[in-house]
């Protein structure tokens, strides 16, 4: 009989992966049950062989890769983090001090970390990112250079034409319109692009296809919009229409809705083809005077976009010449990752996040948090290691090495650093990070922008907490020498210099922290309450789109009698002016024109300081006479403002009164320059009333009733004049409560830290205090000697803290606004109270258990 | 004590060592169990139990003499410890005592 064999390279895979020891017995069985198996049916004899083997294939039987050395590296180990284990456990209130401390720095941390990351990595879903350039002009205005998104309307055609290194190219125009479907209308803000705008900027996975405006036709709109107008229904293909400023309407017909993601800065609401907004002739011709709000390039791969710039010559002359008003410096480009970094420095920006003051803040208080956190693990860690002297000597004496002691420590202290770092996970997730979302008003998600970057942040974080908090106390404690330890001779716990120094810095940062929160605090308090130049409390304004909805809605309200003064207006204060030049004596200035009705001023109770408002029964009014607000007056140098004469619209102007500084924008804007002149009732696009007494609410309310009476095709937008910067006192209230809750976790942390510390050395010396009582001190001399300590840190701290924490914020408030409050001694004062109430809080618990301890408890020794 | 119950596969083992005594090897206790028991087992599975109850001091095992099939390999041959002697007369008793103590009642079944 021809002899049977099993499957080869089975047999072999259990000769390799087999221990030796148990080999001849497996593989004689599994021999066995197949010479057995064969004799029936060899196909099912080599089946069942293999799955023997594999079945054989357990932890048990397999060889060891390593039987030579057995070492015990993870014995001891093992052993470090039993150790760590039993001490954190042992020192419950201590521990849980210094984890949680740690998880709240962490949790911060992790927060602010995420936020900041999303920030610098907005837009970043475009897949042609790396070739999309922005171009803008730079404007010398008043001796500085000043680059501006907005850029000639032709710009962007005429590059197509002359650069063959363009692949495409698309502007955005900013306009409005009434959209209606159905009875549904409203006023949306609405972008013209050029159709090649969703292949520059891809929106696939927002729901948009790159020819979504391929007619022109179609209009994009946003979920939000969609949902407002179509609830439930499927919006694609619907047809709605928009009635544009010059009451032009057109038919659109939905391509898409735009699920934007959080990440994106193109934040448009409504999106028609360029092609539509030349049709609408809003002018008669666009020249090169025309200003679009922004030109995007998409270059040819491999491209750069310097190669543009030779062409910018030719377009700088072309636009100073149509515009002489207006000369610009030079043409800019701007990579995207530039637009992200430098968002804020180009004026009426269209796509980046703004300021980064707010995340830069956010990110050196989080990373001070964290210090602190740190430096609270370290001072506490090295005040209770008083009490494993006995153990580090045994261990020294037993052999370990300097290192290997080293390593113990800085093992358990990985290990509190983890449970800190995962807590602190768990508090971002649940807690900080709904909070912040909560403040700032928009969804972040709670994502790293790439899983790298989540690894490095986590790996990072865990460096950095454990090389801060647990390196130095390993080192502090490894120096000892063991036979000192052992004979009871190493004096120890005493607080060494740099415990002091250590928890000096703890407070430093306290103070710092807490001073430059409250400076904040005082001046977004103080700019909320802060005079607008006007009085603005009984003021509405209602805009209108055409002088007979103007006239009509005159006709409304002048008959009532709780309205006390009315005026139309092409411009109006806090909802954006003129950008406009006047020539005087040869000079150019430049600031911002009001072109109003007479008694507009008067209506919005504007302060005049000399001279008279326009008036309708002045002749000359209507054509030349003006008013100017002090800094305009500033600006020129006039000593005496009255009757003094520019050129302004090609037409000579004569200064008749002069008003108030007023606030035309919220208070990220400084005040400017601003003049008011005359304009038509025919341009009028406001219609301002003040109200009687403090009725603007209802009667605002019973406005809107009556504008259905007015117009049905355009919503009613009227607004109570506090309104107008709504959106600042939003962000306002927002960094307030962001900024009180890190000023609250900083003195926290910094409690925590201390009553750690506090609590531990009254354990440690609560035999020497009772030696005293003994001896007769009262609680008053107790105290003093606790505290004696404390009180020179503190202020040692308050004297370095406090002034640094000012200047910090006060460069920082400075930079986002132009006019702040000039700083008091408050913030000051409240930060010493607050510390010095937490303080005696935190100590005077402890206090109360040296207090009462009874001197017989602790004294007795057997 | 940690480790001294003993779970039924492993009595089951333990009881065919007994039996097959002194020619207990894997397929021998493997061909046993299906024999008496009417269970079939996976060779895998009677080893691990096997070494298990080795461990736990139950078993002890030599390496019998080489002979010609297998290939020439020795079979690992188990023998009951006196401690497996030991726990399979508590299994057994236990077993009984709790049995005796069912009160006849209960197990006399009729149709009611």
């Amino acid at each position: 009989m021809k002899t049977v064999r099993p499957p080869y390279w089975a047999d072999r895979f259990l000769t390799w992966y087999c221990r030796s020891d148990r080999l001849e017995e497996i593989q004689g069985d599994a021999h066995e049950l197949f010479a057995r198996k064969a004799q029936q049916n060899l196909t099912l004899a080599r089946l069942q062989f293999i799955w023997n083997v594999l079945r054989f294939f357990r932890l048990r039987n397999i060889r060891k890769t390593d039987t030579h050395y057995s070492n015990n590296t993870f014995t001891m180990f093992y052993n470090y983090l039993l150790i760590g284990f039993r001490n954190a456990v042992r020192n419950g209130l201590t521990s849980l001090i210094n984890v949680g401390g740690l998880a709240i720095g962490t949790g911060m941390a992790i927060t602010i970390f995420i936020f900041a990351d999303q920030w610098f990595h907005t837009d970043d879903f475009h897949a042609n990112r790396d070739r999309i350039y922005e171009i803008t002009n730079v404007v010398n205005r008043d001796s500085t250079l000043v680059t501006l998104s907005d850029t000639p309307l032709l710009l962007g055609p005429m590059l197509m034409e002359d650069a063959s290194s363009i692949d495409k190219m698309t502007r955005i125009e900013v306009g409005n319109g009434a959209l209606r479907y159905g009875d549904l209308v409203f006023f949306e803000r609405l972008w013209f692009v050029d159709p090649a705008f969703f292949e520059i900027f891809t929106f696939n996975h927002a729901g948009v296809p790159s020819n979504a405006l391929e007619s022109p036709k179609s209009i994009v709109l946003t979920k939000p919009l969609a949902e407002k107008y179509f609830g439930d229904k499927d919006p694609i293909g619907q047809s709605v229409s928009i009635k544009f400023q010059n009451n032009v309407s057109a038919e659109f017909t939905v391509t898409a809705v735009a699920d934007l993601p959080a990440n994106n800065t193109l934040h448009f609401n409504m999106i028609i083809s360029m092609a539509f907004f030349q049709d609408l002739k809003l002018k008669d011709q666009y020249d090169w005077a025309y200003l679009t709000d922004a030109t995007f390039v998409l270059m040819k791969p491999g491209q750069s976009a310097e190669s543009l710039l030779p062409l910018m010559a030719k377009y700088k002359k072309l636009q100073n010449e149509s515009s002489p008003d207006w000369p610009i410096t030079d043409f800019k480009i701007f990579s995207i990752p530039q637009i992200t970094a430098n968002s804020e420095d180009i004026e009426s920006y269209m796509m980046g996040s703004g300021q980064p003051q707010g995340i830069f803040t956010m990110s050196v208080i989080a990373f001070l948090l964290l210090l602190l956190a740190c430096f609270n693990y370290t001072n506490i860690s090295v005040a209770t290691i008083t009490t494993r002297l006995k153990e580090i000597g045994i261990r020294k004496v037993v052999g370990g090495r300097k290192s290997e002691i080293v390593s113990q420590f800085i093992v358990e202290n990985v290990l509190m650093c983890s449970f800190a770092v995962i807590a602190g996970l768990i508090l971002s997730y649940l807690f900080l990070s709904p909070g912040l979302v909560a403040m700032v008003g928009y969804p972040i998600p709670f994502a790293f922008s790439s899983g790298k970057m989540m690894l490095l942040f986590f790996a990072g974080i865990l460096i950095f907490t454990v090389g801060v908090s647990g390196v130095y106390p390993a080192i502090y404690v490894s120096g000892f020498q063991p036979v000192q330890i052992l004979k009871g001779k190493e004096k120890f716990g005493q607080r060494s210099a740099f415990s002091r120094v250590l928890l000096t810095m703890q407070f430093v940062l306290a103070f710092m922290t807490i001073v430059g929160c409250f400076l904040f605090i005082d001046n977004s308090l103080y700019l909320r309450k802060k005079d607008w130049g006007y009085d603005h409390h009984q003021n509405i304004v209602v805009p209108v789109n055409s002088r007979e909805q103007y006239l009509k809605l005159r006709d409304k309200i002048s008959t009532r009698t709780d309205i006390a003064q009315f005026a139309g207006t092409e411009h109006h204060i806090g909802m954006g002016a003129e950008r406009a030049v006047l020539d005087s004596q040869g000079k150019k200035f430049e600031m911002l024109g009001f072109e109003v009705g007479y008694d507009y001023m008067e209506t919005l109770n504007l302060r005049l300081t000399s001279g008279r408002f326009l008036s309708s029964s002045m002749p000359s009014d209507s054509v030349a006479s003006v008013v100017v607000n002090e800094t305009f007056v500033r600006e020129m140098g006039w000593q005496q403002p009255l009757h003094q004469f520019f050129m302004f619209k090609d037409r000579q102007r004569q200064v008749v009164g002069v008003v108030k500084d007023f606030h035309h924008d919220d208070f990220y804007m400084g005040i400017r320059p601003a003049l008011f002149s005359v304009a038509p009732e025919r341009d009028f696009r406001y219609l301002a009333m003040k109200t009687h007494g403090d009725e603007a609410v209802r009667i605002e309310s019973e406005l809107r009733t009556i504008w259905r009476e007015i117009s049905v095709d355009d919503p009613y937008r009227g607004i109570i004049q506090d309104d107008v910067f709504y959106n600042f006192n939003k962000n306002n209230r927002n960094d307030m409560s962001i900024i009180s809750s890190v000023a609250v976790t900083t003195l926290i942390l910094a409690c925590l830290g201390l009553f750690g510390l506090v609590s531990y050395n009254i354990t440690r010396r609560l035999r020497e205090f009772s030696v005293r009582k003994v001896f007769g001190a009262n609680t008053l001399q107790i105290f003093r000697l606790m505290n004696k300590d404390y009180v020179w840190i503190l202020s040692v701290a308050f004297i370095i803290g406090a002034p640094a924490g000012y200047f910090l914020m006060n460069e920082l408030i400075h930079s986002i606004y132009p006019d702040p409050q000039p700083a008091g001694a408050l913030p000051f004062a409240t930060a010493i109270a607050m510390m010095i109430v937490t303080v005696a809080a935190t100590v005077g618990s402890q206090m109360n258990r040296v207090v009462k301890e009874n001197p017989a408890n602790t004294l007795r020794s057997e | 004590m940690k480790g001294s119950y003993l779970g039924e596969l492993e009595e089951l083992v333990l009881l065919h060592v007994g039996i097959l005594y002194p020619n207990a090897y894997g397929v021998a206790v493997m061909d046993e169990i299906e024999k008496q028991a009417g269970r079939s087992l996976n060779i895998s599975a009677v080893h691990s139990v096997l070494t298990r109850l080795e461990e736990k001091g139950l078993l002890k095992s030599r390496m019998s003499d080489p002979t010609e099939e297998r290939g020439g390999r020795r079979k690992r041959i188990f023998l009951l410890t006196a401690a497996g002697k030991r726990s399979l007369e508590e299994a057994n008793d236990m077993r009984t005592q709790l049995y005796n103590q069912i009160p006849k009642v209960a197990l006399q079944f009729r149709l009611a």
